[in-house]
């Protein structure tokens, strides 16, 4: 059976696993937007927790995902079976490209320039609102940008907790021996990688050309 | 001197093909079994052996194999019967591996070889403490508790014809909610943290025991036979014959109880499969 018949016949649940994984990979970029760019910003201020915030971050991404949902199953609040423990294992694998590119998007700051904000009476809030932050959008989105676009791909492990998404079928279709259903799972996800990135590769461009 | 290179490049050649790769799937019993025949085959012959252990699964070994990627690995008749050729399950353990053997070798050019002794067929397991509160020894005994238990099952279970499906049908089990599918591995942990009360595990594996949680008898012997035995390419056997008879020293050497006592010493004490492949032969294929 083709692809395209498949999806005729179950087109319900395709919505529902395609509208579940949208979801799982929109909630935890935007979270790890909110906890990474603060994050970033508050390394170029303490340039001395740049080490170990990025060293922990790095250490994240080399777990591998069923020993990090393993991991996750006993916590308290965070932990268990379904959506919730499957966003915060997303969150954590997200957190470090945005972090990171956070962090050298302002640190790359011309210190030129800086300085002339600084001439004209800037406070640090200021600095960071009207120079340092529209300086580095370009990068910082670029971080979001590989964030989401790797989310697509990892949101998959999410079916291995019961919370859902295009995993399902890629699961299913190993546990059976049945290409289709990979291909049924692994296509959506693919094209949503792609949509996800252009989109937010003309974001990216916009902001360049503004700013010129 | 002239012929140096020609009898390199032959060897090289011979060497290539003279190499045996075992295969295994992603989970501790295949990869016990795979180094066991993987040392069993270094023992008895001079054929230099290739491990290529923890593959995706029945459907990455499947493919492995057919694509002559891989030479042998260890299948279960079960799952050769039920998710490889698709057919409906039989109860029959002689006929299931019958039908699988003949099969394989018409469709894929594999033969099988004689099982190994154990039946790893699927455990329907439930925490210990649940077991004596409410008395629960068979699967027929869970239909009672059922309504307001939670079960966590894995694809492979939930997606086989002789998986979920037909068990709630022969045993009458509705559960409270739909069982929630997740990563085999993790279903083991969910129940012991009591996040779900039932699952379904592999009867040998070393994890009932060790994280106390019980299996429950299939007294409507629903579940087909999975026995385990080494599959290997035709051309393979046909090259080499020494590796046919090395292999048979193993059949029907490893009942039940052996396969879940070699599983928890990998599993649960943590020593080195090679190491307990190693012990394993020295005592049994001396």
């Amino acid at each position: 059976m083709s692809v395209l018949a498949f999806y005729a016949r179950n087109s319900q649940e395709v919505l529902g696993l395609v509208w579940q994984h949208v979801s799982l990979v929109a909630i935890s970029t935007g979270a790890a937007i909110l906890i990474g760019v603060p994050l970033g910003i508050a390394l170029t201020r303490r340039p001395a927790w740049r080490g170990p915030v990025l060293g922990l971050a790095n250490v994240f991404q080399t777990v591998p995902s069923l020993a990090l949902l393993g991991f996750l199953i006993p916590l308290p609040f965070l932990g268990g079976i379904g959506a919730r423990t499957a966003i915060v294992a997303l969150v954590l694998y997200a957190l470090l490209p945005i972090v990171r590119n956070t962090y050298t998007g302002i640190a790359g700051v011309d210190p030129a320039v800086r300085e002339a904000g600084r001439g004209m009476g800037m406070t640090d809030g200021q600095l960071l609102r009207l120079v340092e932050l529209p300086l580095s959008l370009g990068v910082i989105l670029a971080g979001v940008r590989v964030a989401t676009v790797v989310g697509v791909g990892t949101a998959t492990i999410a079916a291995a907790i019961g919370a859902g998404g295009l995993g399902v079928y890629i699961f299913r279709g190993v546990a059976t021996v049945d290409n289709t259903l990979i291909l049924a799972g692994a296509l959506p996800a693919a094209l949503m990688a792609i949509a996800a990135d252009g989109l937010l590769g003309l974001a990216e461009r916009r902001l360049a050309w503004r700013r010129t | 001197m002239l012929y140096t290179p020609l009898i390199l490049l032959l060897s090289a050649g011979c060497h290539r093909s003279d190499r045996i790769v075992v295969g295994s799937k992603n989970f501790t019993e295949s990869d016990l079994l795979g180094e066991i025949v993987a040392q069993q085959i270094e023992r008895r012959t001079s054929l230099p052996v290739e491990r290529r252990f923890h593959l995706g699964g029945t459907f990455v070994c499947h493919q492995a194999i057919t694509a002559g990627q891989i030479d042998l690995y260890v299948e279960y008749t079960g799952t050769a019967y039920t998710a490889v050729l698709k057919l409906s399950p039989g109860p029959d353990p002689d006929s299931v591996y019958r039908a699988v053997a003949a099969e394989y070798q018409r469709r894929f050019g594999l033969v099988w070889g004689r099982p190994l002794g154990f039946d790893n067929t699927f455990a329907i397991t439930v925490r210990r403490a649940d077991a004596a509160r409410y008395g629960l020894k068979r699967i027929s005994d869970l239909a009672r508790v059922a309504p307001r238990w939670h079960a966590g099952f894995g694809y492979e279970f939930l997606e086989r014809a002789d998986g979920f499906r037909g068990l709630a049908g022969v045993y009458g089990l509705r559960f409270a909610s739909p069982p929630t599918a997740m990563d085999l591995g993790l279903t083991y942990r969910a129940l012991a943290e009591g996040k779900v009360d039932v699952i379904a595990g592999n009867s040998t594996d070393g994890q009932i025991a060790a994280l106390d949680l019980v299996a429950l008898e299939d007294d409507r012997h629903y579940f087909p036979p999975y026995q385990a035995a080494a599959v290997t390419r035709a051309q393979v056997l046909e090259a080499h014959p020494e590796v046919r008879r090395a292999l048979a020293e193993l059949e029907g050497r490893i009942p039940d109880a052996e396969m879940r006592r070699l599983n928890a010493l990998a599993d649960v004490e943590h020593r080195d499969i090679a190491v307990i492949a190693r012990d394993w032969l020295r005592v049994n294929a001396p």
